[in-house]
């Protein structure tokens, strides 16, 4: 391999095509430094720590919130376990306070907003049609950075003692009881700096979601034909955007008073601990519709699917979630009207709150309209779907309930707020997110899921959901305060109490026959000899659904050329004479097989995982020892060379996957179409743009 | 799906949404046994924000049951079971009748814009009429103001019969906020360490003690008895344990009540079990609990001998811990006044019961009289008292134990402070 110089173009000859386009020539590939070869290859574990593939990072994301589900449910057992009968002492006050913090912290931080962004991960590159998101690299370390900080938080648990050190303010860590002074050891550390890395983590992220969306559309999708998913999810993106800034500020002032006494919320020393709350609930709120927005995205694309129907009033639907970005922003202070606000501040955030479930009564409805009239189909994704129609609802409902201020004074910091949020985030963003595990299970693993299995456990997690979150409506009318270790025989608690404990195990069966259904299922697919699911079980609409399942790892063989919403649908459905809606071609015949081996793909990168170690080291280092955050430091730095030193291609790489791969032909990045695939593909008018590659980060 | 499986999800989905709102009618309707309720308020303010907020939950339930009326009525009209159709269980059939593609309409969606808009503009008007009506006083021919201090883990109120808060308060008392009837008394909420929130709700909503602050409130109540409360802003480690009450009395009652707490504390007869228990009470207790007219500065170290509960507290009203005596004291420097502890009902922010036949009906004046001494949880509580309750007595925050003091000098403490009625 020699390294050549780029042909220079012809002005001349620029324009004179279609498009503006460079010629095809070799790579520029250099090797700086000469040493650290990007790793190779697509297989084993270690395939999985360097890789930069969307697809594998969504999984991993995925994985890892699951993961964290688990360790958050087992939380909110004991949380249950404390509470079941009044004078509780399973756990006792101190390590009851350790456990619903790092709960709340662990199911909103490290559990809802991975899933989601698991979900975006995999699916929002290839419901775009592009290869992958716009900084692959960056991706990685996204993941990385995000698995750092949940490791940390969570390894508070354990460190120095079964919760000793664990975070035990609450999640919205109100100061000043935040401080030192009262809460001596370091929990209140790990929390303010755990959630900036995992910031760091969703910040980035962000950004390279909203680049991959704005930049890398396939040809022909507009904005206005994008599925609502992936709106759903780049409006996530820019609350995100906005929103981590807030938080991570909040964080870090909170960590210089707590590691170098800097004062900004000791009372002591004249500050005003409201600053404390307005900075958490400016990001605390957008962070409600960051975790809901996703799970109403895969609602919408779930319902058409099985409607068979299009999204009912699909600019309405986009144009709701907009406004809900937007007037996200202007109803922080509704968790603060007992705080002490002035009562014309009061005012108007009551009022502004009470008009945001406008925009989320439109989504419920025009969810209902997409099923009437409907042929609907209650497949396990299905149900999970009008779960969230359903049970979001009663959550939506109570939430206008409490932006009635007078009335929030009464019902703030009780059981029904606690009803409330569950409804929303476990009843709307839970139950949606689940819903999209069974919906694009068999596009990412190339299996389907168990039915009976998935409808079993989805009704056992309804009623269970139903029966712990539900009574707790009642508890909070009844005033019980949220937040209490326990509470006296004489208060009349115990009996709804005890339902919803018995509720909350309930609901834990059936997030167990949920992972047994993965495994019975898993099983089953291998047993019978790793049968294809096709690339469109669902008859489904989104362009995912266009390759074959599971993806291939450059998604599609050839450039998508989109006409319209929904394109996929349409390319399988025509109308004949008598205007009757009727197969045009099977999803089998359109969709790409994956069998283009001449793509080129980034390589995978050692430098996210060591970059994002590296912060977590220096997370280590600011709790306990600085030595550590140098040593971190050093990683870090480091990582950021190999970063920008590593070659953007290196010339050794083997370009793709898989065999029959042509390697002599890897400094070629634009290479021919593939003969092969010619009799499925779409006829393109430009093959030449067919195999572009995708920026490397 | 058999036919057995698919009656089961239906009548289990019926259940879930049914049976969850017919349990939210149940337990409005047997709100007996629930002290704390917000569904059956008995202040002014109580009242008014259950009237604003019963007819929201009940257009809130109506919207309940059209919107899951909704999603059965359409799942049960329109759906099509997997046997029912083709060859694949999920996938196409290639004659299937497609429902008409509607994508829309743009009249359909402006009227579920408007209408909900229409709606909550309506709810709103009458919300803001009763936020605004609710910072109203009424006047009246009591002039009393109370402050209210929250510090980890009980409530202390200060009571200004005047309703000049500036000068020192006339009454100090804890735990137990007692007031006259059918009168609204301005409260002045505040914090001596961190975020507590006062709520009797039965009374009226909450509001935030926040430190460095000072909030106005008001509460009222039509009717006698005791009311229960909680702390409702978590505040680290007892937060549940921190109650409190108010007790409503008659004006006359109230005015009994409010001579005999100005009355100072009388020192116990030399020789006696309670003077003895006085001793050990200036020696283990004094530097942090005050007795008007029992314990001083004198005992602390200083040199005056009058009775100085405003000068302490004037003195650590900020977070300085150990600033007044040069030593290690609570963080919030202050512990509840005990002058007149006899005369309440609970004890250890309300947690404890002081009188085994307590509850609500006992006659208030008559505790310290005719109630039976919960003997036992006392001397229980002076003995060790983080483990009756949770304190992080060793960060300065809550009563340390006194696992030194013999059992006889645990029954002269509590022959002293029987004394204090």
């Amino acid at each position: 391999m020699s390294i050549t110089q780029r042909t220079i173009t012809d002005p001349a000859t620029i324009g004179t095509e279609d498009k503006l386009a460079l010629p095809a020539g070799p790579a520029v590939a250099t090797r700086p430094l000469g040493v650290f070869s990007r790793p190779q290859g697509s297989e084993g574990w270690t395939s999985w720590l360097f890789t930069v593939d969307h697809k594998r990072i969504g999984i991993m994301y995925g994985a890892a919130a699951l993961f964290f589900f688990l360790v958050g449910g087992a939380e909110a057992l004991f949380i249950r376990l404390q509470l079941a009968t009044p004078n509780g002492s399973v756990i006792g006050a101190g390590t009851y306070n350790g456990v619903f913090t790092i709960h709340g912290v662990t199911m909103v931080f490290l559990v809802i907003m991975p899933m989601a962004a698991a979900f975006a991960n995999y699916l929002l590159p290839l419901q775009i049609g592009a290869r992958d998101v716009a900084f692959p690299r960056l991706n990685a370390f996204s993941f990385w950075c995000f698995l750092g900080g949940g490791v940390l938080l969570t390894s508070s648990i354990f460190i120095g003692g079964w919760f000793q050190n664990v975070p035990d303010a609450g999640w919205f860590n109100y100061a000043p009881n935040s401080g030192v002074l009262f809460s001596p050891h370091k929990g209140v550390d790990f929390y303010a700096v755990g959630l900036q890395i995992t910031g760091i983590a969703s910040l980035v992220s962000a950004v390279n979601l909203i680049v991959t969306v704005l930049n890398m559309r396939a040809k022909g999708m507009s904005l206005f034909r994008m599925p609502v998913l992936t709106w759903m999810l780049l409006i996530t993106q820019f609350l995100l955007l906005f929103a981590l800034p807030v938080i991570t500020v909040a964080l870090f002032l909170l960590m210089f008073d707590r590691l170098w006494d800097a004062n900004f919320f000791n009372v002591a020393a004249g500050a005003d601990p409201l600053l404390w709350q307005h900075l958490f609930w400016i990001f605390g709120h957008p962070e409600v519709y960051i975790l809901i927005l996703p799970a109403f995205g895969i609602v919408s694309e779930i319902i058409p699917t099985f409607s068979r129907k299009p999204i009912f009033g699909y600019h309405f639907m986009v144009a709701s979630g907009i406004a809900i970005g937007f007037m996200g922003w202007g109803v922080w202070a509704h968790h603060m009207f007992t705080s002490g606000m002035g009562p014309l501040s009061v005012a108007a955030f009551s009022v502004s709150t009470m008009f945001i479930a406008v925009p989320t009564g439109v989504k419920i409805l025009n969810w209902l309209a997409t099923m009437y009239r409907g042929r609907l189909r209650f497949t396990t994704p299905m149900l999970y779907a009008v779960g969230v129609v359903s049970m979001f609802t009663i959550g939506g409902l109570s939430g206008v309930t409490h932006s009635i201020a007078p009335s929030d004074t009464q019902q703030t910091d009780t059981y029904y707020i606690v009803a409330h949020f569950h409804y929303v985030i476990f009843g709307g963003a839970l139950l949606g997110l689940f819903g999209g595990f069974y919906f694009w299970w068999p596009k990412v693993f190339g299996y389907m899921l168990n039915e009976a299995w998935g409808k079993a456990s989805f009704w056992i997690m309804l009623i269970g959901f139903n029966f712990t979150f539900g009574p707790m409506h009642i508890l909070g009318l009844q005033g019980m305060s949220r937040r209490i270790a326990t509470y006296r025989a004489d208060e009349g608690f115990a009996f709804w109490n005890m339902v919803a404990t018995i509720g909350s195990f309930v609901i834990a069966v059936g997030v167990l026959m949920f992972l047994w259904n993965v495994f019975f299922s898993t099983r089953a697919w291998r047993r019978a000899g790793k049968p294809d699911v096709g690339p469109d079980p669902w008859d489904a609409r989104g362009l995912e659904w266009m390759t074959a399942s599971p993806t291939p790892e450059h998604n599609f063989d050839t450039d998508i050329e989109v006409e319209r919403f929904d394109d996929f649908w349409h390319r399988k459905y025509g109308r004949n004479e008598q205007g009757r809606i009727v197969r045009a071609a099977k999803a089998e015949d359109i969709a790409h097989d994956g069998s283009n081996t001449n793509v080129h793909l980034p390589s995978p990168s050692y430098w996210p995982l060591v970059l994002g170690g590296g912060i977590s080291l220096v997370g280590y280092g600011l709790i306990f020892n600085l030595w550590i955050a140098a040593l971190g430091l050093v990683f870090l730095v480091g990582a950021l060379y190999g970063w920008c030193l590593e070659p953007a291609d290196d010339p050794d790489a083997v370009h793709s996957h898989g065999a029959g791969h042509d390697d002599d032909d890897h400094s070629d990045l634009h290479s021919k179409p593939v003969a092969a695939e010619a009799s499925h593909a779409e006829p393109d008018p430009d093959p030449d743009s067919q195999n572009e590659a995708v920026s490397s980060g | 799906m058999s036919r057995n499986l698919k009656g089961l999800v239906w009548l289990s989905s019926l259940l879930v949404v049914f049976g969850s709102a017919a349990l939210i009618v149940v337990a409005i309707l047997v709100d007996d046994h629930h002290p704390l309720s917000t569904l059956s308020p008995v202040g002014r303010q109580g009242k008014d924000i259950a009237a604003l907020i019963n007819p929201i939950f009940i257009v809130a339930g109506v919207v309940f049951f059209l919107v899951q009326g909704a999603v059965l009525a359409l799942w049960w009209r329109y759906r099509v079971s997997g046997s029912d159709t083709g060859d694949g269980e999920f996938g196409y059939y290639d004659d299937e009748e497609f429902p008409t593609q509607t994508h829309g309409n743009n009249k359909v969606e402006i009227g579920w814009t408007l209408a909900p808009t229409v709606l909550l503009a309506v709810i709103s008007v009458f919300t803001l009429i009763t936020l605004f009506a609710l910072d109203d006083v009424e006047a009246s021919d009591e002039e009393m103001v109370v402050t209210v201090v929250g510090q980890q883990w009980w409530w202390e109120y200060q009571y200004h019969l005047d309703g000049n808060t500036s000068t020192p308060p006339d009454i100090v008392t804890a735990n137990e906020l007692v007031m006259p009837v059918g009168v609204d008394i301005p409260l002045d909420i505040k914090s001596r360490d961190v975020i507590h929130s006062f709520w009797i709700p039965k009374l009226n909503g909450k509001r935030d003690a926040v430190p460095g602050r000072s909030h106005d409130w008001v509460i009222q109540s039509e009717e006698t008895g005791r009311f229960r409360g909680q702390c409702t802003e978590f505040c680290g480690l007892a937060h549940g344990y921190m109650k409190m009450v108010a007790v409503v009395l008659t004006k006359e009652d109230f005015a009994v009540w409010r001579d005999n707490q100005i009355a100072p504390a009388e020192m116990p007869t030399e020789g006696t079990e309670a003077h003895a228990g006085w001793q050990v009470f200036s020696q283990q207790c004094a530097s942090c609990h005050v007795v008007n007219g029992v314990t001083s500065a004198a005992n602390r170290g200083g040199e005056s001998t009058e009775p100085d509960t405003w000068a302490i507290y004037q003195e650590h009203s900020s977070n300085d811990a150990g600033a007044y005596l040069g030593q290690d004291t609570l963080v919030a420097g202050a512990a509840p006044n005990l002058t007149h502890l006899m005369t309440r009902g609970t004890f250890a922010g309300s947690w404890y019961d002081l009188y085994l036949d307590a509850g609500n009906h006992i006659p208030y004046l008559d505790l310290a009289d005719g109630g039976t001494l919960n003997r036992g949880e006392l001397e229980a509580w002076i003995y060790n008292a983080p483990e009756r309750k949770p304190a992080a007595a060793n960060e300065l925050r809550g009563m340390p134990a006194r696992t030194s003091l013999s059992p006889q000098d645990i029954d002269n403490v509590v022959a002293f402070m029987s004394t204090l009625d």
